[in-house]
């Protein structure tokens, strides 16, 4: 068990490091909606230290609802999340340089983790913001729940919701992080 | 009787019959022509849903004091743009700045639009505008199609034949349609020769801080000046006016300004001009600097010209100037470069009101005289070397070739047409597509809608040797000109950035506020999807508490950054009422006169809930 990884190994952890990095500056997660006079469609789009797209006029829009407003400072998360990541990548970086085995399936677990805690979180935005509506709000609607990807009706808005360039570049980081298993096994 | 009645029922049945099919079978080549003839016509201009035209046309609007924007070749109007008339659909006129841009004035008579050059050519800048009514130029800014500057002109009767500028926007001149007493503000007709002058102006316009200002004047002789242009390429340090009344008359100009047999074209060097007043060879005259042409001779030199002359074009090559009879049947073409020849030898014929008259036959090219077309009034060109002249009396667009002199063909337009326009058609480098020909008199051509009929305009493709009519239209009074401009050429913008600098713009809710000082009461508020907020503080945000006689500011920031979502603001009873782009900050300044509770609401469809944006604005009475 106090096997080394290989440096082959140790390779592919530093590029999954440096990789994870580059997340930082890019979507993970966005929803478009789509309504008869915004053919074009607005966004919403999250990157994990900002929100991007046509929040001020969804936010216009979602007050005839009774939905809260999007702002950054609504979502503390936007704070810390690059700083969680960061440390995600010197994590990997300090598995690379030890190249221990045990450290590895450390990580692999806490990239799980991380990963289900990041879905559970979208969803408990998704259910705060769709359930949470304003009773004096113009319009009423019953309290929805968008998917965290595909397509949703509310009102007169299809929204649709999926996960970005981030998110892909973070399945090949966790790939990149696997690979060291089916590496050493195969020696 | 009953035999009777089916006995001619049968008898009208078969004449229907006979009607039908031998009638409908005589006529049925022809009429079938003329419906793919249409057909063909109807899909030329079609526009689909989600396409847009390839050109914007730009149309003066007369004496409505307004500009219109038409597609091309859709011809949809696709706006209005208010210039010198208060327009309620905008709130232009209403708030502070646009109501101190009018001056009090409630129309003007818009004349001549011109869009602003760089190097000959459209630049989609900005676009000018005369009012031949107030003596006012005015500049709209191409970027949000609005008026950015009015400047009243001193000195000056009616700058007809303007705007027109220089081929890099150097200058905008405003030459002007009546002279009018000069040393002195009153002066008996009976010395007219002695005491009046048309004055022409040099405007200059400051694209960025988007301010006009007058260089310099000219006082030419007591002359009525009616079109002019700036040279191009070689002669674009010149250019060229039409006058009448050279007579001099002073009543009955019908008779007495058409008597002599020749008028004159103004050739004059702005560039000179120019020189002339950075070494100081002016006087200042009223606050400008003035040019006596008669005391400082070598820049304007006078042409003779067929009686009465009205419209005068510059080819695209800037070779010729060409000037069209109004009374005689006859285009002129001159040519600039047998004029600077003329000039260099001093090959005059006389003086005129101290101005050197240059030898008619020295720089005439030719005359063109289309067989029975009556009326020439204006000329634009395409690529290929063609000028396309409108006939007034005679109804039609003559299309010929300025080199040669050759017609090449003519195509009947309904009615009486004035000025004709095609993309690009005044500008070095035209786009020989489409013409449009605006016409005076529109008769039965359209549903009535009583006496007066609506001007209309038609729409030719001049793609091919021959015009092809492809539409008429009913248009906004008075199409008096326009400019064809490529879609390409102009880019606005959609809604205006947050300007943080902006002192009384509010964007966030929570800074809305009312401020009391002594008599005065200011605004910061906001209008915004579905409601106003002018104090977010108070118990009713939308509600504007103030006492009779106080000043009422109010400066309300639409916060609606949204493409198209715009808001208006209207005060009952008070005949105010003004609008707020997305994003804009404007300004409202009225005196809350009259006692009692006036309502406030959005004018501008903004949303499902337009109807509940209201509020009030409660003046308590005097104890
Ligand atoms: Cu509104």
């Amino acid at each position: 068990m106090s096997k080394k990884l290989s440096f082959q190994s140790a390779a592919s952890l530093f590029i999954a490091a440096g990789l994870l990095l580059i997340t930082i500056f890019l979507p993970w997660w966005g929803m478009k909606f789509y309504a008869p006079q915004y053919q074009e469609g607005l966004n919403i789009i999250v990157y994990p230290y900002k929100l991007a797209g046509e929040i001020d006029i969804v936010n216009s829009l979602n007050h005839y609802i009774g939905m809260a407003q999007f702002s950054e400072e609504s979502f503390p998360e936007l704070q810390f999340l690059p700083w969680i990541i960061a440390g995600m990548a010197l994590l990997i970086v300090i598995t690379g340089l030890l190249r221990k085995m045990s450290l590895l399936y450390g990580l692999i677990g806490l990239f799980i983790i991380g990963g289900i805690l990041g879905i559970y979180d979208i969803r408990r935005w998704l259910v705060s913001f769709g359930t949470n509506l304003d009773p004096k709000a113009p319009i009423t609607v019953d309290p929805f729940v968008p998917p965290i990807i595909g397509e949703n009706t509310i009102a007169n808005f299809v929204t649709n919701s999926y996960f970005s360039y981030g998110s892909f570049l973070l399945l090949l980081v966790f790939l990149l992080i696997l690979f060291p298993l089916w590496k050493e096994r195969r020696q | 009787m009953k035999k009777l009645f089916s006995g001619a029922g049968g008898i009208l049945a078969g004449l229907l019959v006979a009607f039908v099919f031998f009638g409908s079978s005589s006529l049925g080549a022809e009429e079938q022509a003329l419906s793919s003839e249409n057909k063909s016509n109807a899909e030329a201009v079609y526009v689909p849903h989600g396409e847009h035209d390839e050109y914007y046309l730009i149309n003066s609007g007369g004496h409505s004091g307004q500009l219109f924007v038409y597609g091309v070749p859709s011809m949809r109007h696709i706006r209005t743009i208010p210039v010198f008339t208060p327009d309620p659909a905008t709130g232009y006129g209403f708030d502070k700045e646009s109501k101190e841009m009018l001056g009090g004035y409630t129309w003007g008579d818009l004349h001549h639009p011109a869009l602003s050059e760089t190097n000959g050519d459209y630049d989609g800048n900005f676009l000018f505008a005369t009012d031949v009514a107030n003596n006012r130029v005015a500049a709209i800014d191409l970027e949000d199609f609005h008026t950015v500057d009015i400047l009243e002109v001193p000195n000056i009767g009616g700058p007809h034949c303007a705007a027109f500028v220089t081929e890099n926007t150097e200058y905008i001149f405003l030459p002007t349609r009546f002279s009018l007493p000069f040393d002195t503000e009153y002066a008996s007709l009976d010395d007219y020769s002695e005491e009046f002058r048309g004055v022409m102006s040099a405007v200059t316009f400051d694209q960025e801080s988007k301010e006009f200002d007058v260089a310099y004047q000219v006082a030419l002789p007591p002359w009525s000046y009616d079109k002019a242009r700036a040279g191009k390429r070689d002669s674009s340090d010149w250019a060229v006016i039409s006058t009448y009344n050279t007579e001099e008359a002073t009543t009955n100009l019908e008779i007495n300004a058409s008597q002599a047999d020749r008028d004159y074209i103004v050739l004059f060097n702005w560039k000179n001009l120019e020189e002339r007043v950075a070494n100081g060879e002016y006087e200042e005259f009223n606050g400008e600097k003035m040019i006596y042409p008669e005391k400082h001779k070598g820049d304007i030199y006078l042409v003779p010209v067929a009686k009465s002359p009205h419209g005068i074009d510059v080819s695209p090559d800037g070779k010729y100037f060409i000037a069209s009879g109004k009374l005689a049947p006859a285009m002129t073409v001159f040519s600039f470069e047998k004029a600077f020849e003329a000039i260099e030898n001093e090959d005059f014929s006389g003086e005129r009101n101290g101005l050197p008259v240059l030898n008619y036959d020295s720089v005439m090219e030719r005359e063109v005289d289309p067989p029975g077309a009556l009326g020439p009034l204006h000329t634009q060109f395409d690529e290929r070397g063609n000028a396309y002249t409108t006939m007034f009396i005679s109804s039609e667009v003559v299309k010929w070739e300025y080199e040669t002199g050759e017609i090449i063909d003519r195509q009947d337009v309904y009615y009486s047409p004035g000025h004709l326009v095609t993309p690009h058609g005044d500008t070095a480098e035209p786009q020989g597509k489409y013409l449009v020909s605006l016409n005076k008199i529109a008769k039965d051509n359209f549903l009535s809608v009583g006496p007066s009929h609506p001007e209309s305009m038609d729409l030719l493709d001049i793609s091919g040797d021959e015009m092809r009519h492809l539409m008429s239209v009913p248009v906004n009074p008075e199409p008096h000109y326009g400019q064809m401009v490529h879609r390409d050429v102009i880019n606005p913008f959609h809604v205006y950035e947050m300007d943080e600098s902006n002192p009384y713009a509010v964007y966030d809710q929570k800074d809305t506020r009312i401020e009391r000082d002594g008599d005065n009461v200011t605004v910061y508020g906001i209008a915004m999807r579905s409601k106003f907020i002018f104090d977010a503080a108070s118990e009713r945000p939308d509600v504007i508490e103030v006492n009779e006689g106080d000043t009422v500011t109010m400066h309300i920031t639409n916060t609606d950054f949204d493409q198209d979502i715009v808001h208006g603001l209207g005060i009952m009873d008070y005949d105010l009422n003004f609008e707020q782009m997305p994003g804009q900050t404007k300004t409202l300044e009225f005196v809350a006169d009259k006692a009692g509770v006036f309502p406030i609401y959005c004018t501008n469809f903004c949303s499902a809930l337009h109807q509940e944006m209201t509020g009030y604005l409660m003046v308590k009475p005097k104890e």
